[in-house]
């Protein structure tokens, strides 16, 4: 008998405390000039190996911003929590960071981005993700949704465009044959589309195959790939998948050259593919920190200060985080009162926002929060991605 | 002195609460459900409540069909998916008033539920288990792929629910859709199990060869119970559509199904209230871990980066310790309660 009043007192004090935060007093609590953005990660769930990364990005930049004076000497309150990829969870923690006042908001995965995309627009809370849908770029749909990689859609029409480059430079007459393979989810698919419109615009033979979830190996996939005689082959999907896939490839000795897109073009690909990895390119809107490039500076040394590992998704957090802080910094430095909409208006006048070279200009404008427009290519050369081109841009 | 409770009329025996105390506990809890977003008037705990609300009406659902029939299902986010789907669809495409598509959505998943409720016929246990878990891929994979009708990849966005000219979505007004649908579900399931159809349930579930015996024809009661329990469960799936506005296929994924599993199993198998516990725990308690684990952030140094596992370490011990301390259930513990004060302060 005693071990269940255990039990009904844990449920009492479950109550007790859930009640407690409920009353949500944090919201009033405007004593300092703080300024509340809410964030969620993931930390613990299925995409975790690159949330922590991105994450630490994000944290990592509000403190060095805190630091630093904050924004005109109002700091970042960073309200965050993991969700482990989880959509219920993503919607409470949003819920609750939106009654304690938050102005903006930093989400992680086409998941929660997509089931908060109309709560935004009605709640006015300017959102930032790591997911780049070309779905998201539309203020007409998504008024709040701003991106700050380049697409999907792009990056697949970048490393196009490259193919059709390096297929000249090589000496080649014609047009390459192009295949892409992708995630079989609604991230994976995205680009399908718009890739396939661009490669037929420009008469280069296309073919686009998913990836089946949970394959150990992707010959099937292969042969299809074979018989249709790509030489290009783009994969968008994240690192494990095609790090299997590229050992595949080399091990069936396909000479197709490979372009990943940002999910799968960073250092977890090197790591899984091993070997394989040497000479696959890369479409990465984030400079990889292997490219040393102005923009690198502070968070590298913020990171080594404070003992964290710096990689191409910390990077992409902490600029992430610095393009909205940019947005917040005009509110405040025209003497408006920092709240959502104004933090919209104010990042809808952002034009050519440096990064410092991390990413091509971020432009936002009231048509279109499609923010960046172009994209380098890279390669992987003894185990690091180094540079191979200068940014590869798509029309407007 | 009157040493018991006697019925001394049919009427009152036959009533869903014999008793007062019986009769003023539900009171309470509907003044509490009444009395609720006027006290706390903050968005977050109206958001928990109505979260709480559409998955006690899923897990009510889908008790019908486990702890009811004892037909295992892990087909509940797919079946959740089509009610969403189908709400979704018929507001944004067809422009059907959105209260209209709520009843739809739920026979639309009723009939769907039944379809895949077949091959419980000659399956059983595990068997079925693995059965409806193909009902889960196959109809995720429908919905992530029918481009045509879904959207396929995008997600689908609904227009928001409008009455009188307002939005009824927001957290507030939305809870007065939400909680009288609760009290509705509650009504009926308890009242199916008082006539013959589910009792006939109850019989399959304890021992479907003499149920069979007893002249219940089990193959169609089982379909009735697949779609009894869909069509509650399309019901929390169109009132997610129509809260959100927008519908994606990562809310209903086979994550999902295990939660509401974890739901009824942890609240109580065979029970309305165990579904309400239930639901209510599994919504609360990750919102409870993760509230403590923000307010421990920054406190012990270098500890803020085990703090996300800590969160989901204490989440399943949470549940293995409710599991061996109390396998039926928090509806078993609350029984517990009730009859200690039954008979206090003399429990001998």
């Amino acid at each position: 008998m005693r071990s269940k009043w255990l039990l009904v007192l844990l449920v009492v004090a479950l109550a007790g405390v859930l009640a407690a935060c409920g009353g949500g007093d944090k919201a009033t609590e405007t004593t300092t000039e703080a300024i509340k953005v809410g964030a969620i990660f993931d930390l613990t769930g299925p995409t975790s190996d690159v949330g922590k990364p991105y994450a630490e990005g994000i944290k990592g930049y509000v403190k060095w911003l805190n630091d630093n004076g904050g924004i005109n000497g109002r700091p970042i309150d960073l309200r965050h929590a993991d969700y482990a990829y989880k959509v219920d969870q993503a919607e409470q923690l949003y819920s609750q960071f939106v009654q304690e006042g938050v102005v903006a908001f930093q989400g992680w995965g086409t998941g929660d981005t997509e089931a908060l995309r109309s709560r935004i627009a009605a709640d006015q809370i300017p959102f930032m993700s790591a997911s780049y849908s070309a779905n998201l770029v539309d203020p007409k749909v998504a008024p709040y949704n701003f991106v700050i990689g380049t697409t999907y859609s792009d990056q697949a029409i970048i490393a196009i465009k490259w193919a059709m480059q390096d297929w000249a430079e090589q000496g080649n007459t014609g047009k390459p044959k192009v295949a892409l393979v992708h995630h079989d989810s609604p991230f994976g698919k995205s680009p399908v589309e718009d890739a396939k419109a661009f490669a037929e615009a420009n008469g280069v033979a296309f073919m686009s195959l998913p990836m089946p979830k949970g394959a150990t190996d992707y010959v099937a996939e292969l042969t299809k790939i074979k018989d249709f005689g790509a030489n290009y082959i783009i994969i968008h999907t994240v690192s494990s998948p095609a790090a299997t896939f590229v050992k595949d490839a080399r091990a069936q000795g396909m000479d197709a050259k490979i372009i990943n897109l940002n999910w799968c073009a960073d250092e977890f690909f090197i790591e899984l593919a091993g070997d394989a990895a040497e000479g696959v390119y890369g479409v990465q809107p984030f400079t990889p920190p292997s490219v040393p490039v102005e923009g690198h500076k502070i968070p590298t040394e913020w990171a080594k200060a404070n003992g964290k590992d710096v990689d191409v998704h910390f990077i992409q957090g902490w600029y992430t985080m610095d393009v909205m802080t940019a947005g917040i910094r005009k509110v405040v430095e025209q003497g408006k009162e920092v709240t959502g909409p104004n933090i919209k208006a104010a990042l809808e006048t952002l034009t050519n926002y440096e990064t410092g070279g991390v990413t091509y200009p971020i432009t936002f404008t009231p048509e279109s929060h499609r923010g960046n427009l172009g994209s380098r290519v890279y390669q992987v050369v003894d185990k690091q991605w180094t540079q191979v081109t200068d940014y590869i841009t798509v029309e407007p | 002195m009157i040493s018991g409770t006697f019925h001394t009329s049919y009427r009152s025996d036959m009533a869903l609460r014999r008793t007062w105390i019986e009769r003023l506990r539900l009171g309470l809890f509907i003044a509490f459900i009444v009395l609720f977003p006027f006290v706390v008037r903050k968005p977050y705990p109206i958001f928990l409540m109505n979260q709480i609300g559409i998955a006690t009406i899923g897990a009510i659902g889908l008790n019908i069909l486990v702890g009811y029939t004892g037909q295992i299902s892990l087909g509940q986010g797919a079946f959740m998916a089509v009610g969403a789907y189908t709400a979704g669809i018929l507001t944004a495409r067809m422009g059907v008033p959105w209260w209209l598509t709520i009843p739809i959505a739920a026979l639309v998943t009723a009939a769907v539920g039944a379809l895949f409720g077949i091959p419980s016929l000659r399956m059983k246990g595990l068997y079925l288990a693995i059965a409806t878990l193909a009902a889960q891929e196959i109809i995720l994979w429908v919905v992530t792929h029918w481009d045509a009708v879904t959207g396929g990849v995008d997600a689908l966005v609904v227009p928001p629910p409008m009455l009188f000219g307002q939005p009824v979505n927001t957290d507030f007004r939305f809870y007065w859709v939400i909680w009288p649908l609760v009290g509705l579900t509650a009504l009926l399931t308890a009242n199916l199990f008082r006539t013959h159809y589910g009792r006939a349930f109850i019989a399959i579930r304890d021992q479907d060869i003499a149920a069979e015996v007893m002249g219940i024809n089990v193959f169609a009661y089982k379909l009735l119970a697949f779609g009894v329990s869909s069509f509650f469960v399309g019901l929390a799936g169109a009132l997610i559509a129509h809260y959100r506005s927008i519908v994606t296929w990562e809310r209903f994924t086979i994550e999902t199904s295990v939660l509401y599993l974890a739901m009824i199993i942890i609240g109580g198998l065979g029970s309305i209230s165990g579904s309400l516990f239930g639901a209510a725990f599994m919504t609360l308690l990750p919102a409870f871990l993760t509230n403590v684990g923000r307010a421990l952030q920054g406190v012990i140094p270098g500890m803020d980066e085990l703090i996300p596992y800590l969160q989901q370490a204490s989440f399943g011990l949470v549940i293995i310790l409710f599991l061996i301390l109390e396998p039926e259930g928090l509806r078993k513990i609350w029984q517990d309660i009730k009859n200690y004060f039954a008979l206090w302060p003399f429990s001998y």
